[in-house]
């Protein structure tokens, strides 16, 4: 809470020790002190109101709000308690309460500006649009100042943009907003730019551009002047809706000369300019064209135009713009696009391109300008167009290894980006084994010289020579899925590691890294490559799922559930945060950026389903390649292939914790009716989940039918192909099928129900089967020896922790099972007391339990020797004994990198089996409490 | 060449590789949505031809007219490795000045870390000057020292005497300063 100012009324010098309790967290004493207050000022409600604070904040919810309710019944409305209820209720995320509470104070004071004014705010943060419209129209009559009336019309916008029904927007709440805001016009009382900014969008919103037009460029408009170029932005995107193209012509025609850089205009002028072509358009008086001034209707003019800021650029003495020459080649390519043959005035593409690496060659970013024009050189001219631009590359002389280097930086970038444009080219791609090699010593020996330029950099710097260097790892993983060596892998990981050595904050290389270790199953160095990234924040979002997605499955749990809860923490109080923004927005007239929040708020609740089409394409922009670009097919595939498998995870929790539930309901066979009714409304439950789960392994299996192949930069492949392909959603989803018909048999009984016990013996074998079916496919070893080459099957690690989950839902439903069976013994063994009778036999299903319970003791034995086998082979596993290098030339240092990435990995898989045979060991242990 | 726009919500999603450079702060949503709310002219993000983001200023409005120290302040500004070395900073700043102008500031003011020499130099080349140095303004996380700051000034046209950018001989604390 902040210091508060006025200390005059003797109450605020009372309730101050407990704010500074509060304050410095000292929950304990804050309480006390406002007891003791309490027992000297009985009517003192602040103090209750802090009381409950304390309360609440040392977990006592329930008190702490029938304490604040004490108070709240009062309908207080002095200051200190109302802002106190107010944290409080924020605190408890209970906004909602805030607007009764200042409902009851602007009754009882209806003259107050300030309760009127948290009335609104408190309808704003539960977005109450039509309250806030009526409780900013009644502060305005309370105090006539301007800014609460448009509070008023923006809400009334709002109502428009949440409705339902869009004719009721158009017809009612919008035209409502207009005629507010119209009255105001005509009484000449506008007087901020804010509320002609909210003139604008009301009119925009209604589709009456012709009006914004005119209100933009009147007088109102002249209060348009914060933001830059403010007014005309608004007319373009008005001229543009309402295909005004001669003034879109002239206007971005104006603003190119006032700045020859600025994109966005170049599109908007070749738009206009075809359209008016297309139109055939003339200009109805040669003196004046239109509003905006001259407009230019044909080919020659734009190439024109385009020449002449070409030339003003050559002219310059200072730094030339990248814009108009850009431009030009835009041009060439939409001209293309119609047939026009006019392209030819503008010059041959290729020569075009080389100018522009003549000028812009040295700049980094010369390869994402050109990447976006190659496709206007015909293949046959790739080849020649890279030897023409390597000539433009002054190297020095060639060595005795046959490279010559760059004597600069600036030359050391030009040679980058050709390198770059022929990988783009595709024309490494198309390199045979041998050459790939051969490019990989080169780049590795311009790395390798490039690095001397980059001495004095700091540790926060990037190296000049590093994008060499994610170049040649890029090869090594084009070499690795094309021939499987993973020799190629271990050599990459190893040039990568190094390139971190020398360049510790280059995101890109940990990013690559991360994929990697990623793909190999090893977790441990992923969680150091993420936390070195720094990743905060909205971060955890846009990156952290990649981390998510393979924590859990790679029996790293610890790792897991910890970044979990980096991203649960960001998304919880996502929601808090942005409404208090919203509120902001009002106080400070950025009208035009509530509907913003309100999306982006949405759009981060939705997260978790669309995880992967909005995540930041970042991976994807480590290394462009023209041809393993990720379509938008693959996009909407990965959505679908993670909805489907969040859907299979979500029914299983949902399914447990059904079972859990029914677990410890009272046993339904003796109790009365309602009980048994809800028994069976659960048992209902449980069927209807089992038939969702039913379908949707349905729809998985022909989703991993299409088997789809992601791109390695693309998305990573959800869980779901090797769920089902191990037989682990199967057998998940047999166990919790048995826990149905266990459920039968608890109504039945242990008479009359052969036919039921046997159905049930016979799912106890099944599941036994399919558990040493799926164990039998962890079989092999994850990392292995072979003809000195270092091999690695991540799979076999992915599969074992299907094996464990399995395993644990499965003793779930043993134990569950043993819930249901323990009263029905123990009933039978009553019955045979009375009758005396010892002869009867154990029932089928009693017996059949003893023995399932043993076989899953022995399973859940053989996988611990499993993985102690496995944990055994990795440690004797002498990585030392590898003879790195031979015949890739390897450095005597580029071995030790590579050494360094091979511990990592052996460590990783030693921490992932050691965390699944704790688990397994503990799982072990609830076993035996299944006995009877 | 780039265009120039307004940022957005949306825009956070999207500035992974602007943001992932070490001395590029990532801020919490909130930080964000508070410039967006009150100054949202001040944040400007420019973008690549290709719909890369190259990098973003963000900045506010701040201090007393009376006390002539109303003034523009840029509370970031970063741009991408590859858009790098191609003038956009320069462009940023000069478009946050002219906001401060139009505002009627008196100067326009940043901190910047004293070991990050090139953004220091970067702003004497812009035309502004070592206004005075904050003790420890940077806190450091994995046990490195705190780290001092520049205060770094330009005077506006309003500044006709060039009063605000009088340095201050004497190193100032965090705390002292408003």
């Amino acid at each position: 809470m902040a210091a508060r100012g006025h200390v005059q009324d003797p109450n605020d010098r009372r309730l101050r020790p407990i704010y500074d309790y509060l304050d410095n967290g000292n929950n304990k004493m804050a309480i006390q002190q406002a007891d003791k207050l309490l027992k000297k000022h009985k009517d003192l409600h602040c103090a209750k109101v802090l009381k409950a604070i304390g309360l609440q904040r040392t977990g006592k919810q329930d008190e702490a709000f029938s304490l604040a309710q004490e108070v709240a019944t009062l309908e207080p409305t002095d200051d200190n308690s109302l802002q106190a209820l107010t944290i409080l209720y924020r605190e408890m995320h209970r906004p909602e309460l805030v607007t009764k509470l200042y409902e009851a104070a602007v009754k009882k004071v209806p003259l107050s500006e300030e309760y009127h004014s948290h009335l609104f705010m408190a309808y704003a943060r539960v977005g109450e649009y039509k309250k806030m419209q009526q409780a900013g129209m009644a502060l305005y009559k309370t105090v006539p100042k301007n800014p609460y009336y448009f509070w008023s019309v923006m809400s009334l916008v709002m109502q428009a943009i949440s409705a339902q029904d869009e004719k009721l927007a158009q017809t009612m709440f919008l035209p409502l907003a207009e005629r507010m805001v119209e009255k105001m016009v005509k009484e000449e009382k506008i007087e901020a730019e804010a509320e002609v900014q909210l003139y604008f969008m009301i009119l925009e919103r209604l589709g009456k551009c012709v009006e914004a037009l005119d209100m933009v460029r009147g007088p109102l408009g002249e209060k348009l002047t914060s933001e830059l170029q403010s007014r005309e932005n608004k007319c373009m995107m008005m001229y543009q809706r309402l295909q005004l193209w001669p003034e879109c012509n002239a206007l971005s025609y104006k603003l190119l000369l006032k700045n020859p850089d600025d994109w966005q205009f170049y599109l908007s002028y070749f738009d206009s300019l075809f359209h008016l072509m297309d139109k055939s358009w003339s200009p109805p008086n040669e003196e004046e064209h239109c509003v905006e001034g001259p407009v230019q209707t044909t080919v020659a003019e734009a190439v024109k135009f385009v020449v002449d800021r070409m030339e003003e650029e050559d002219k310059k003495e200072s730094r030339p713009l990248r814009g108009p020459y850009m431009a030009c080649l835009e041009l060439i390519h939409r001209l293309r696009q119609r047939g026009c043959p006019d392209e030819q005035e503008l010059g041959d593409p290729l020569e075009l391109m080389l100018q522009f690496f003549g000028k812009f060659g040295d700049k980094p970013c010369c390869i994402t300008d050109l990447k976006i024009y190659l496709h206007l050189l015909p293949p046959e001219q790739h080849t020649q167009f890279k030897n023409r631009l390597g000539e433009l590359v002054p190297l020095g002389e060639v060595g005795e290894d046959g490279f010559g280097f760059p004597g600069d930086t600036k030359a050391l970038q030009r040679h980058l980006c050709v390198c770059q444009l022929s990988r783009v080219l595709g024309l490494q791609r198309v390199l045979d084994t041998e050459g790939k090699l051969c490019l990989i010593t080169e780049l590795k020996a311009h790395y390798h010289y490039g690095l001397q330029f980059g001495k004095s950099c700091l540790k926060t710097e990037l190296q000049f020579s590093d994008p060499y260097c994610l170049m040649v790892a890029h090869v090594y993983i084009d070499l690795w899925t094309e021939t499987g060596d993973e020799n190629m892998l271990w050599q990459c990981l190893g040039v990568l590691e190094e390139g971190l050595s020398f360049s510790p904050s280059n995101a890109q290389f940990k990013l690559l890294l991360l994929l990697l270790f990623c793909r190999l199953g090893a977790f441990q160095p992923v969680v150091d490559l993420y936390s070195s990234l720094d990743a905060k924040h909205v971060q955890h979002d846009t990156i952290g799922y990649l981390l998510t997605r393979y924590a859990g499955s790679l029996g790293q749990f610890a790792a897991a559930s910890q970044s979990y809860n980096f991203s649960l923490r960001f998304f919880h109080s996502n929601q808090k945060d942005t409404s208090e923004y919203i509120i902001q927005a009002y106080k400070y007239g950025a009208f035009e950026k509530i509907p913003e929040f309100i999306a982006f708020r949405t759009r981060l609740n939705q997260s978790l389903h669309f995880a992967q089409v909005r995540t930041e394409r970042m991976l994807l922009d480590l290394y462009t390649e023209a041809d393993m670009e990720l379509t938008e097919e693959h996009r909407r595939l990965s959505l679908e292939e993670e909805s489907v498998w969040l859907k299979v995870r979500s029914l299983t929790l949902r399914l447990l914790a059904s079972l859990a539930l029914l677990g410890h309901a009272p046993s339904s066979r003796n109790s009365d009716k309602t009980n048994e009714n809800g028994v069976s409304a659960k048992s209902s439950t449980l069927q209807t989940l089992l038939s969702q789960l039913d379908l949707t392994l349905q729809t998985a299996a022909q989703i991993t039918e299409k088997q789809t192949q992601y791109p390695f930069l693309g998305p990573p492949s959800s869980r779901l192909a090797t769920a089902l392909s191990s037989g682990s959603c199967h057998c998940q989803a047999s166990a919790l099928q048995l826990s149905l018909t266990l459920q039968e048999l608890e109504t039945t009984g242990l008479d009359d129900s052969s036919e039921l016990q046997t159905q049930i013996c016979n799912s106890f074998k099944s599941l036994i089967v399919q558990l040493q079916e799926l164990l039998s496919r962890c079989k092999g070893e994850v990392l292995e020896m072979k003809d000195s080459r270092l091999m690695t099957q991540p799979s076999l690690l992915e599969t074992l922790v299907f094996f464990v989950e399995t395993v644990c839902v499965v003793l779930w439903v043993a134990s569950y099972s043993a819930s249901v069976l323990r009263p029905l013994k123990s009933s039978l063994q009553k019955k045979k007391k009375k009758k005396k009778d010892s002869s009867t036999a154990m029932p089928v299903v009693l017996s059949g339990f003893q023995e399932w319970t043993g076989s899953l003791q022995g399973i859940v034995t053989q996988a611990l020797d499993h993985v102690k086998g496995q944990e055994a082979s990795l440690t004797a596993l002498k990585l030392a004994a590898l003879t790195l290098g031979v015949g890739h030339a390897q450095t005597q240092e580029e071995c030790g990198f590579t050494r360094a990435a091979m511990d990592k990995v052996q460590t990783s898989y030693l921490g992932s089996l050691q965390e699944l045979g704790d688990l397994l060991r503990k799982r072990a242990d609830s076993l035996k409490s299944l006995k009877f | 060449m780039t265009t120039l726009r307004a940022f957005t919500c949306d825009d956070l999603f999207k500035f992974n590789n602007i943001n992932l450079d070490p001395l590029t702060e990532t801020y919490g949503i909130p930080f964000y949505l508070q410039y967006l709310a009150h100054w949202p002219e001040y944040f400007i993000v420019s973008e690549a031809p290709g719909g890369e983001l190259m990098g973003y200023i963000m900045g506010k409005a701040e201090g007393s007219v009376a006390r002539e120290e109303w003034h523009g302040h840029v509370t970031a500004l970063s741009v991408a490795p590859e858009f790098r070395r191609l003038g956009l900073a320069a462009k940023l700043m000069e478009m946050l000045e002219e906001i401060s102008e139009r505002k009627g500031g008196f100067f326009v003011d940043l901190f910047v870390r004293v070991s990050n020499q090139v953004a220091v130099n970067m702003y004497k080349q812009l035309g502004y000057s070592v206004y005075r140095t904050v003790i420890e303004y940077y806190s450091a996380s994995n046990g490195e020292p705190d780290e001092d700051a520049y205060d770094m000034r330009k005077a506006l046209s309003r500044d006709t005497e060039r009063k605000s950018i009088i340095p201050i001989p004497h190193p100032v604390r965090p705390e002292d300063i408003e």
